[in-house]
């Protein structure tokens, strides 16, 4: 999946200046970076809540699907804001057997901890079908046996539906257990692309090399 | 004091006319004003939260503005474009309980608008960004966040029906507090105390308190009913 260049100005002050970058279709990218690296508003420009410089769309055409790090809980139970985004019955019992949300079906989503909010959230956006999904740190809120569930459910709609994933963490084991690929930002650019195995052991820039260091790897 | 409240209560249990005649005229005024200050402002209050578009920093402006509007600047607005040498003496409004609810709509309307716009700006960042990142087009976009709003309208209507009745300046001026025609409680209760009939006075008193509370107490419980 191509994404055209383009930039990305707060108040002046250049944020993001992505070149001409490609996904690995149906594969999940990682981006990885330190506060302030970017990713999020990679994300949030690519999913079209917020507008490139210009007004340009680096991705025309692409049925986009986005995660925010808070995600907005509606008016109306867990159940009701999962099937909100259409799908089946079978398929939305599913998600939630897996994220062990069953028992919060009936419940008010308002009333949902922040880790049951995200994984409600997670449900929610795996029930539609998109070419892109753009996920931004979706389970940072989550418990670790959580974690792993959400990845798995990751991975499995990925190889099922061939929908490219575009995932932002802060985890460098988390893209390490989860992505094909990685694209590691650094003030607002990307400093390094490729193979997750790759660019995780034997980074090719220094800059990545010194944020890879303070993870201890 | 005490044998004044415990007239009063005789009063308002002996049914009097006069005292009826106060209540419903009351009661038709704030009802209604503040049943069409609700159904203009709730969508308008909606639109100013979460629509972002040129102009709209100057109608916020506008808006808390005509929310501190002092009532007897209104009444007096109205007394000038209504009089007999106003632009709009032909239409026999003043002295009426049309203008006296016309009044009040036009000084409860921008607390409504106000109010919905306050809420419905904090959430619809947040709700519009889960709502475009899922995919929801405009209109489906619109009815969650209306879905959303169900409890601040209540709030809303509680604070415009709790003005209507308490207000006082505004309806003196158009109204004129004319006895069996134009006289609420609280204009009753000012010309009462005036002339030094307390236990009216206190009656009108004890009834608008009781009158609020009702409201309040049926609003509160509809509201817990809704959120189960």
């Amino acid at each position: 999946m191509r994404i055209a260049a383009f930039t990305k100005t707060y108040k002046g002050r250049l944020v993001l200046n992505m070149p001409e970058t490609t996904l690995a279709d149906g594969k999940i990218t990682a981006v990885i970076g330190a506060n302030g690296s970017g990713k999020s508003t990679l994300a949030r420009v690519l999913s079209g809540i917020e507008t490139a410089d210009r007004k340009l769309h680096p991705l025309s055409g692409v049925a986009v699907g986005y995660m925010p790090q808070k995600s907005y809980a509606f008016r109306m139970s867990t159940e009701r804001n999962i099937a909100l985004n259409g799908g089946d019955a079978a398929r939305r019992e599913r998600l939630m057997n897996a994220l062990r949300l069953q028992a919060l079906g009936k419940q008010r989503a308002k009333k949902l901890s922040g880790g049951e909010t995200a994984k409600m959230a997670l449900a929610r956006i795996l029930m539609g079908r998109y070419e892109l999904l753009i996920l931004d740190e979706p389970t940072a809120a989550m418990d670790m046996e959580s974690t792993l569930a959400a990845e798995c459910l990751l991975a499995d709609y990925c190889r099922e539906s061939g929908c490219t994933v575009l995932l932002v963490t802060h985890s460098i084991q988390q893209a390490r257990r989860l992505a094909d690929e990685v694209i590691f930002l650094h003030k607002g650019e990307p400093v390094e692309q490729g193979e997750t195995s790759t660019v995780l052991s034997t980074p090719a820039q220094p800059l990545t090399r010194r944020f890879l260091e303070f993870y201890g790897l | 004091m005490g044998s004044s409240i415990q007239k009063a209560i005789a009063l308002i249990l002996s049914a009097d006319r006069e005292l009826l005649n106060i209540l419903g005229a009351t009661a038709r005024v704030s009802l209604t004003s503040s049943v069409i200050a609700l159904l203009i402002g709730v969508p308008f209050g909606i639109a100013l939260g979460a629509c972002r578009f040129r102009g709209r920093g100057a109608l916020v402006v506008i808006n808390r503005t005509l929310m501190g509007m002092p009532p007897v600047v209104c009444g007096l607005l109205f007394y000038m474009l209504f009089s007999g040498v106003g632009p709009f003496r032909h239409l026999k409004l003043l002295f009426t309980v049309k203008l006296m609810i016309i009044a009040q709509v036009v000084l409860i309307t921008p607390i409504v608008v106000g109010n919905m716009e306050t809420y419905v700006a904090a959430l619809a960042p947040s709700l519009r960004e889960t709502a475009r990142g899922l995919g929801f087009g405009r209109g489906k976009r619109f009815l969650l966040l209306v879905n959303e709003c169900v409890y601040p309208i209540f709030s809303v209507y509680l604070l415009a029906f709790a003005r209507a009745i308490a207000e006082v300046g505004a309806v003196s001026m158009v109204g004129g507090a004319i006895a069996w025609k134009t006289n609420v409680m609280t204009t009753a209760i000012m010309q009462y105390t005036n002339r030094g009939n307390f236990t009216l006075g206190i009656a009108l008193g004890l009834i608008l308190m009781a009158l609020s509370l009702l409201v309040n107490v049926a609003l509160s419980l509809l509201q817990r009913r809704l959120s189960r």
